[in-house]
């Protein structure tokens, strides 16, 4: 299969989509609420961002599917909505995927902690992330859990992925930079974490979100030191600035985030792309810097 | 024993997260019929604000500073009875709190309630989705000193504004200190919307309270 040839193709680099968020907004929508349930309410919007990325040189695209486990879903009383939330979501980006393109099902953090922080257990993780990936299975290539600050809801995830499918698995944590070092919110090292990811046999070992394109650096330069599988790096760009008009945007300029990158793509990375703040022009600016160095 | 080595045993037990043995000294405090206003302060007030700095240090994570903020919050609750008999108050301000309407995100604002209540603030935490007017009300009648709001999302942190325009246009708005939170809140963000600060995480969120009751 494609992601597989790319994993193997020493000389490849994938690359990954960026925001959704920005994206949506830019599209005049103001969803107030869980942006997955444009999935079914602005279908069109969905898939148009999917296709700007994929324009913009993505490899892969994910679908719109970050907060729709169960656990998340009933946090706005939309459980029951489940599978039709996720089955939309697979067709907007299915619809408009081109021939050597790979369709990525997302799956998001639950939204529970466990104690003293939550009551969630990893059964309930289990059960949450099982009715997600029973419905994203039919119709995706390859699987991203993301934004993940428990290795035990990694874990969970993970399970509930093998339950269901044999696809290829990038599972990324997010850290925070500490005087000590990298660690999850939750306390969990960058060490910890990798040994564990290595152990469930992921295909991928990855990180996104809550640290930019300057401190990935660094945390890929930790990653390399600590494991030998390929690695999927999508930073933030900067902080959300909003206009006095309403407007949001991000204050880190495309071309400071794509040296970033540069020095990310210099160090070694099988995957890469963006995670909150970046758009399509970063992606592309990304791309141009892949094809520059072939 | 001096007062200052017992002071010392509540610090550590609070840094060391340890409940039954905070909770005795507690105890033990009321029964000797110590200052518990210096008992607070000198014992449990120092051991939270050590928490505080090993979280900063990345010494302690989420997990630590929630089990402190609960053992000190339980050994408050030992203390302030007696506090109150004696016509002794403790708090240093009153805070109503909540995430704004629309947006259901409420780890990160429970984490902030539960450590100034650590602190000594009286608080007001009103849940998730809770609509502008409903924390207007609540800080009016609670006589707040801070209104804290939280928004996670990009989509829903205009309501940490619409709060703001509904203080101004009751004219209340200089009756209160307003503070923001949350992952998109920058300080550009809070010059626009004219609130009066935000914090990053619950402990910048403690010092930022005692920064602007002071004034």
């Amino acid at each position: 299969m494609l992601f597989e040839e790319w994993v193997k193709d020493d000389a490849k680099v994938i690359l990954f989509d960026g925001g959704m968020g920005t994206e949506i907004f830019k599209r005049g929508i103001r969803p107030g609420k869980l942006p997955d349930l444009l999935n079914i309410e602005e279908p069109k919007v969905i898939s148009d961002i999917h296709r700007a990325y994929f324009d913009a040189g993505s490899d892969m695209v994910q679908t719109n599917t970050f907060g729709s486990s169960f656990l998340n879903l009933k946090n706005y009383k939309l459980e029951e909505r489940i599978v039709e939330i996720n089955k939309n979501a697979i067709e907007n980006a299915r619809k408009i995927c081109p021939e050597r393109g790979l369709i990525v099902g997302d799956i998001g953090p639950s939204g529970h902690f466990k104690p003293p922080v939550g009551d969630a257990t990893p059964d309930k993780w289990y059960e949450s992330f099982l009715k997600q990936t029973e419905v994203l299975e039919s119709g995706i290539d390859v699987w991203h859990i993301e934004t993940i600050s428990d290795i035990e809801e990694m874990k969970a995830a993970i399970m509930a992925i093998k339950k269901v499918s044999s696809k290829p698995i990038i599972s990324s944590m997010t850290y925070k930079k500490t005087k000590r070092g990298f660690y999850t919110i939750m306390g969990n090292s960058l060490e910890e974490c990798i040994h564990i990811q290595e152990n469930e046999k992921v295909s991928v070992i990855g990180s996104n979100c809550t640290l930019g394109s300057f401190d990935m650096i660094e945390l890929l330069r930790e990653m390399k030191n600590l494991t030998e599988m390929p690695i999927s790096i999508k930073p933030n760009a900067g902080k959300p600035h909003v206009d006095p008009d309403g407007k949001t945007y991000y204050e880190q300029p495309v071309e400071e985030f794509v040296d970033h990158i540069k020095n990310i793509l210099e160090l070694g990375v099988k995957i890469v792309g963006g995670c909150c703040g970046t758009t399509p022009i970063t992606i592309n600016g990304i791309y141009k810097l892949i094809q520059s160095l072939k | 024993m001096t007062d200052t080595k017992f002071y010392n045993e509540i610090s550590e037990a609070i840094v060391n997260l340890n409940k039954e043995e905070a909770l005795k000294l507690a105890q033990r405090a009321v029964s000797e019929n110590m200052n518990l206003l210096e008992v607070i302060e000198k014992g449990y007030g120092d051991g939270i604000r050590r928490i505080g700095d090993l979280w900063e240090d990345g010494d302690f994570f989420l997990p630590e500073l929630m089990l402190g903020g609960t053992i000190m919050q339980e050994s408050l609750a030992v203390l302030l009875p007696y506090l109150k008999e004696h016509g002794d108050n403790l708090s240093s301000g009153t805070v109503v709190i909540a995430t704004i309407e629309g947006d259901i995100h409420s780890i990160g604002k429970t984490i902030v309630a539960t450590m100034l209540s650590a602190n000594g603030y009286e608080v007001y935490d009103l849940g998730a989705d809770i609509p502008a007017e409903k924390i207007i009300e609540t800080a009016i009648e609670k006589k707040a000193d801070v209104i804290g709001i939280s928004a996670l999302l990009t989509t829903t942190m205009f309501g940490q504004k619409k709060v703001i325009e509904m203080l101004e246009s009751k004219g209340i708005r200089q009756n209160f200190k307003v503070i923001l939170g949350g992952a998109p809140v920058t300080n550009s963000w809070v010059e626009e919307s004219g609130a009066d600060g935000y914090a990053d995480n619950a402990i910048e969120a403690v010092k930022l309270v005692k920064e602007l009751i002071k004034r």
